[in-house]
């Protein structure tokens, strides 16, 4: 009785372990399974997530690049590398075209962070992109602004010497050339000043078409289009409006008051056209050689400066100017 | 002699004067508040009609032979819009003279259904009033 009650015992015992055996076999073969066991949970540390970013931003997605730059400000705002991911942001944004975006970000890092690197070259993008939306006088306000700001004499002689360049840009030369005088004498072969200030000489060389005088030559209908080296222009014109007023004189002349109004009309408008027409053709004339002359001055004096994108890396040119 | 150089003037005069009405009209629609603009641009100057008859019913015939792009009728249209009736008209007449000639040297060239235009848009020509 005793030995039967022992031998119940231990299968019991048996038993219970067996359960507990087979506890974790139970669940997979039931098909029971947890959202953890069918995809496992992926810890992402900062450093994935930044270099994930940064593996984007390299590969020029700017635009998905961005949201992860904005996760990684998110989800780990306590890390030093955030700053640089506001700015890889902006520059995501200034590479991606979205130019307004691109400013609102850099101002937001600038914002946040007053004097550090970033901060400083934000203020040089934000110019930038005001530059590529042809806002030229934010862009000015923007590096006046940086100037008050730094208290380093490189940056402020960066700020000088783009300033310049958009005041060139807008063909005021001689306010470029009171900003490049701001440089400081230590920065003036670094920013090849002298070399500047010999080439912009030439600017007094840029032929120029006077507006004024294309338009008082017009009274004499295409004259002023030959002035401006439009040839065929100012013989289509001479010829449209000699026949026009031809026609209406010939019109009245011949007792058709109707006609010859209608042709008169008409005239008016060839008449004024082809003074404004002309007007526009200085205009236009001017406009492309001083445009002829930046890209050439561009091309042989000016230097890459510290926030432009294709500074990144080494590299050794040679150049020789003929 | 004197009367019909009177007529002549008197027409031009009458001319820059409706001209100038009409500027004037367009002005004012453009003035009303946001949410009234998108009427005001439904409401075409009549000087757009004859435009407008060019391009729907002569040209789509004739063929698309404009040299320039936009299109010397859509270039018109453009102008009127911007300018006004009367800098637009002076501004049209201006490019109809320029068409195909020297401009095909001087402007950008861009390629429209594989054809090659030139570039000269409202903008390339009212620059330098604004």
């Amino acid at each position: 009785m005793r030995i039967r009650h022992i031998c119940s015992g231990s299968r019991f015992i048996a038993l219970v372990a067996l359960f507990f055996l087979f506890i974790p076999f139970s669940k997979s073969f039931a098909g029971t399974k947890t959202p953890s066991d069918q995809n496992p949970s992926v810890i992402i540390t900062p450093d994935k997530q930044f270099n994930y970013a940064e593996n984007l931003f390299s590969h020029h997605d700017y635009l998905t690049a961005i949201m992860e730059y904005k996760r990684f400000i998110h989800f780990f705002p306590e890390d030093k590398r955030v700053e640089r991911a506001m700015y890889q942001t902006g520059m995501s944004y200034y590479l991606g075209g979205d130019f307004n975006r691109a400013v609102d970000s850099f101002q937001k890092l600038i914002d946040e962070y007053v004097d550090t690197d970033d901060a400083i070259q934000s203020y040089f993008k934000i110019s930038d992109a005001y530059m590529k939306l042809n806002a030229f006088d934010p862009a000015i306000i923007n590096l006046n602004n940086l100037i008050l700001v730094a208290h380093d004499g490189h940056v402020r002689d960066e700020a000088y010497y783009r300033l310049g360049w958009i005041y060139l840009e807008t063909a005021s030369w001689e306010e470029g050339r009171q900003y490049f005088s701001k440089i400081s004498v230590k920065n003036k072969d670094k920013y090849r000043l002298e070399t500047l200030s010999a080439e912009l000489e030439k600017e007094k060389l840029i032929p120029k078409k006077n507006p004024k005088l294309a338009g008082f030559l017009s009274v004499i209908p295409g004259a002023g289009y030959l002035y401006c080296e439009r040839y065929q222009d100012a013989l289509i014109a001479f010829l449209i409006n000699g026949a026009l007023i031809y026609a209406a004189y010939e019109s009245f002349d011949g007792g058709n008051p109707a006609l010859g109004g209608l042709l008169t009309f008409v005239e008016v408008g060839f008449y004024a056209g082809n003074i404004y027409g002309a007007v526009t053709s200085a205009h236009k004339y001017n406009r492309k050689k001083t445009g002829l002359f930046l890209e050439r001055l561009k091309d042989n004096v000016k230097i890459n400066l510290s926030a432009d994108v294709k500074n990144q890396g080494v590299c050794l040119s040679f150049k020789l100017g003929f | 002699m004197k009367i019909r150089l009177g007529f002549i003037i008197g027409c031009a005069i009458l001319n820059v004067c409706w001209s100038g009405a009409c500027a004037r009209q367009e002005m004012n629609l453009t003035d009303h508040p946001k949410g009234l603009d998108v009427a005001a641009e439904k409401q075409e100057s009549p000087l757009l009609y004859p435009f407008k008859f060019y391009g729907d019913y002569i040209s789509s015939v004739d063929g698309d032979r404009c040299s320039m792009y936009p299109t010397c009728s859509q270039y018109c249209m453009e102008a009127i819009q911007k300018q006004g009736p009367l800098t637009g008209w002076i501004m049209c007449s201006d490019r109809m003279m320029r068409c195909g000639r020297d401009e095909t040297k001087l402007s950008a060239p861009v390629w429209i259904n594989g054809e090659k235009r030139n570039y000269d848009p409202v903008s390339n020509n009212d620059f330098w009033r604004q």
